[in-house]
């Protein structure tokens, strides 16, 4: 009798898996191997068939299904109602959720409607004593904690960079299955509208480039963009920066924000006030620009750089230019 | 219209602690999740836009109060309390079926929910909570407005690329960003109108729900351990000229594996 | 009796703070600075109903309670004490009318008080009388139906932005009439009233961003019905309206202390010399304990004198007094305090406790002299055997 099964929602985007999704799939793959269970993939999306051989080289098992999550309906609801089916003809113990917007949604969606257990914000998850172990950054950063079922099947939310996505050496598995969406008929989708600009997701960029205040206007922000580049990163900014208007809300990082984990994160002129700093704490490596040697920011940075972000940035770009190649 | 606008109490940002049962202390100051009063600032336009009345409800110990009277003076016209010792200890799933089985005993058109909260609730309770009242479900709004014909709703939703625009007749439940706009001061004629504003206190005896469905006892996910995370070594000052500073960067950089 | 605020009183107070610190805070370098008259923060005060706290609920007020304007006043002073004095002033400018106006004069002008859509402001003070408040120069005359005004006012706070201006003047200059104080009434002036013109703004050591100004009127005319109060009660509506405003001032005092307090205390905390915050140093430790003390005591007793004065004591004078007077030697002391926390930065434009210290020491000055104050008090302690 295999162990349990774990089954990792593939969220896809022009015909591909993201790359959150393909973390996840990673986690499914280790946690199976942990827990001496399976690991499936589902692909769910239009195009399916085209992200699945991408899927199968990350996880031993792919389902594959077709979905219009860009038609009249909401994704998130598409999708739900499909995973539902698809749980009802196969068995997963524990579902592994990315926690994108959609994926929350879905979460809470097949949470309420299958009954089951759910651990949110994952930014691990290990397996131990036959469970998942959910590692989670609490209060802003101030605290780890570790959760658990305490039953055996459940829902966990995973946040980008839980684990690296990995391929593992050979193909898995794909199976196409055909399933009824049966959406809720009542939500519709009117127009979707492109805005000018849109940038670089911060959600799960390696390096981001954040500036706050200190910027002084949206010219700065040449300055942060330029530095941002030259780390093929993504720029970010304080609440301050998007309720000036500077930058759009998807790009704000801290308590109304967004909480990231970059590798390196770059503040420029950001004061570290608490509100941000719950946003970017448990970055990898923090570098921070100031003029103000006492700002908040040096308590929790790991170099600061104490000058005129005018004067240092674009110096800082070209050296890392220079040093990328 | 009428407008209920959920209201989670957390603890005043940077004095979160957690209680001996591992869970977060709410006993301590708490103040409402910072979203949840950029959704009541829009519950409030359309009230004043189309007439009718928001109502706030909350789950929560006796300091959740502290949420709600900011709430009431930013002009929510009352307030629900669900309070019950047995609620502590409960996971997302018994959170889920307190709140919906509240909002089930309210009247609304609408019900607004603010995203995400500074807690640790991740997002997904006001999923879990349309599907469970079975009510059209619009998230991640951005702008909120009633359709032409006054009896749906338009919701602006972020999209990674923009916005789409979803819409969905009434009743629904929409969860909203801080795009929605910043939320007003209290003025002190709402502060001092506040005090004398009914909130009604619901206990789970009231919503019709057997204690051991809920709490400490019912939950599906425990706490094994809480640490703090590794400290940071202090940071590294460089106080020279731009250039020295830059080549000192990169090396520390490099050191790390980031360039 | 208990000075506890009622939970009221505290969300009143608390949301106060939180507007002077999100909003006004960030402006008061700014404000001293340039020395301009903060408009943003008047209509900002308008909007959250702040200028309506003087006055009755009837004509658009929150009621009038002295302890409420009190907590408003010190909470914006701790951030700025310039934008403290707008709503001292609007207070200040509209006791004569809460005092003793009429039905008909309180509906005219209140509202528009009440909303912020005006300003008011008190004339008393001239060059040659100042702390002799009773020499005034500036008279009123019949003229038909109504009163010609001649003369002029100096240190009118707001007088140039006010559009309703209490003014006092001699109606009757008979030595007799002087003597037993019976010599002057108080008649409502308007901005743009025909010959009442600003001469001149002062050049100041603090409160830069508020405007004081000379007024000049050269046969103003006035009806009889914006005479304020019975011919001759003017020297009698001047005092009770001190009496009353003097809190306001001893609010300005101690919130200006309370932000030094709080900006020196933080100072102390992070300032590191000789291997540790400096606040551990015993000294600086000693000082930072007898700021905290000497704040409290003046805000207490404050506190203690709004309660009295709004329950009609017969010493609301010596209550009136003896607040100011603590609270202004207070915020004196706990600003130079301050500045000697910081040491040499303490000194310079960029840190904020030189501009306290600047601000602080207009409280010694206004709505009575310190001397005055103690005058005043010496005379109530004989009479009163203590």
């Amino acid at each position: 009798m295999a162990g349990p099964v774990i089954l990792a929602l593939a969220e896809l985007t022009d015909g591909q898996p993201t790359r959150l999704s393909l973390e996840l799939a990673t986690l499914a793959s280790d946690l199976a191997v942990a827990a001496g269970g399976t690991a499936v993939a589902a692909g769910i999306g239009p195009r399916a068939g085209n992200a699945a051989p991408t899927l199968a080289r990350h996880v031993e098992r792919v389902i594959s299904v077709e979905a219009a999550t860009e038609a009249d309906a909401p994704a998130a609801i598409v999708i739900a109602s499909l995973l539902a089916a698809l749980l009802e003809q196969q068995t997963a113990d524990i579902v592994l959720l990315p926690a994108s917007p959609d994926g929350k949604d879905v979460a809470g969606m097949l949470a309420a409607r299958l009954d089951l257990p759910i651990l949110v914000n994952a930014a691990s998850v290990a397996w131990a004593d036959g469970r998942p172990v959910v590692e989670m950054s609490a209060f802003g950063g101030r605290l780890v904690t570790r959760s658990t079922f305490t039953g055996a099947t459940g829902i966990v939310v995973v946040r980008p960079g839980a684990t690296a996505a990995r391929e593992r050496g050979s193909e898995g598995s794909v199976e196409v299955v055909d399933l009824e969406a049966a959406p809720d008929p009542r939500v519709t989708v009117v127009e979707r509208v492109v805005s000018a600009g849109a940038a670089v997701s911060i959600d799960d960029a390696p390096v981001v480039v954040a500036g706050g205040r200190g910027v002084a206007g949206p010219e700065g922000f040449a300055v942060i963009e330029d530095l941002a580049d030259a780390f093929g990163g993504a720029v970010a900014g304080t609440r301050a920066v998007v309720d000036a208007g500077w930058l759009p809300y998807a790009q704000q990082v801290g308590q109304t924000g967004k909480i990231i984990k970059p590798a390196l994160y770059v503040a420029v002129g950001i004061s570290g006030a608490i509100q941000h700093k719950v946003g970017m704490q448990t970055s990898g490596t923090i570098v921070a620009i100031n003029r103000d040697a006492d700002a908040p920011i040096a308590d929790f940075a790991d170099l600061l750089i104490v000058g005129d972000l005018f004067e240092v940035a674009p110096r800082l770009a070209a050296a890392v230019r220079a040093r990328r190649g | 219209m009428d407008i209920l606008v959920l209201v989670k109490a957390v603890p005043i940002v940077g004095n979160e602690r957690l209680g001996a049962d591992e869970r977060v202390d709410r006993t301590v100051g708490l103040e409402a999740n910072g979203n949840d009063e950029y959704v009541l600032e829009a519950a409030l336009k359309l009230t004043e836009a189309h007439g009718g009345e928001v109502t706030l409800l909350t789950m929560g110990p006796t300091a959740a109060q502290e949420a709600l009277r900011k709430g009431l003076a930013m002009g929510a016209a009352r307030a629900v309390h669900v309070i019950d010792d047995g609620i502590a200890g409960s996971d997302a799933r018994a959170t889920a079926t307190v709140l919906a089985a509240a909002i089930g005993r309210q009247r609304y058109d609408l019900v607004l929910a603010g995203a995400d909260t500074s807690d640790g609730q991740g997002g997904t309770l006001a999923s879990a909570i349309a599907t469970s009242l079975d009510l059209p479900y619009l998230s991640y709004a951005g702008r909120i407005e009633l359709t032409d014909d006054g009896r749906g709703v338009r919701v602006q939703r972020l999209s990674p690329t923009g916005y789409d625009v979803l819409e969905a007749a009434l009743p629904a439940l929409v969860m909203g960003t801080q795009v929605l706009g910043e939320p007003r001061y209290p003025s002190l004629r709402g502060i001092m109108a506040a005090r004398s504003k009914e909130t009604t206190t619901l206990s789970l005896a009231d919503l019709g729900i057997a204690p051991d469905r809920v709490g400490a006892g019912a939950a599906t996910t425990r706490v094994l351990d809480a640490t703090p995370p590794p400290a940071r070594a202090g940071a590294t000052v460089l106080r020279t000229d731009p250039e020295s500073a830059v080549a000192a960067t990169i090396d520390f950089l490099a050191a790390r594996g980031l360039v | 009796m208990t000075t506890r605020l009622t939970a009221e009183q505290r969300d009143l107070r608390d949301a106060v703070r939180v507007l002077a610190d999100e909003q006004i805070a960030p402006r008061a370098a700014d404000v001293d600075a340039s020395g301009e008259f903060p408009w943003d923060i008047v209509e900002l005060l308008a909007r959250q109903d702040i200028l309506a706290l003087p006055f009755p609920a009837e004509h658009g007020g929150l009621g009038g309670e002295l302890l409420s304007v009190c907590l408003a006043i010190e909470q914006i002073s701790r951030a700025c004490a310039t934008s403290g004095l707008i709503l001292a002033v609007q207070e200040l400018g509209s006791l004569p009318l809460l005092l003793v106006g009429t039905p008909a004069q309180q509906a005219r002008w209140f509202p528009d008080l009440a909303a912020g859509r005006a300003l008011a402001a008190l004339a008393l003070t001239e060059s040659e009388a100042g702390s002799d408040a009773g020499a005034i120069r500036t008279s009123a005359r019949r003229e038909g139906d109504g009163w010609r005004i001649d003369g002029a006012k100096r240190f009118i706070s707001q007088g140039n932005v006010a559009r309703v201006v209490a003014v006092f003047a001699v109606t009757d200059p008979d030595p007799r009439a002087v003597r037993t104080r019976r010599h002057m009434s108080c008649f409502i002036v308007e901005q743009g009233a025909p010959g009442f013109s600003t001469a001149r703004l002062e050049h100041k050591l603090g409160i830069r961003g508020s405007p004081t100004a000379e007024l000049l009127f050269d046969g103003v005319v006035v009806p009889d019905d914006q005479r304020v109060g019975e011919v001759g009660e003017g020297w009698s509506i001047a005092m009770r309206t001190l009496d009353r405003s003097r809190p306001g001032i001893a609010a300005q005092a101690c919130g200006i202390a309370q932000g030094a307090l709080e900006a020196a205390a933080r100072y102390a905390a992070d300032r590191t010399q000789f291997g540790k915050p400096i606040g551990e140093h015993q000294m600086v430790a000693a000082m930072l304990a007898d700021m905290a003390a000497r704040t409290e005591a003046a805000r207490q007793l404050l506190y203690t004198a709004c309660l009295e004065i709004d329950a009609g004591s017969p010493q609301a004078g010596r209550w009136s007094a003896m607040c100011k007077l603590v609270a202004g030697d207070t915020a004196m002391a706990v600003t130079t305090d301050a500045v000697q926390i910081f040491g040499g930065y303490g000194y310079l434009s960029e840190y904020p406790v030189e501009r306290m210290m600047r601000d602080a020491k207009i409280t010694q000055l206004y709505e009575g002299t310190q001397q005055i104050q103690r005058l005043l008090i010496g005379r109530d302690v004989l009479a009163h055997g203590g």
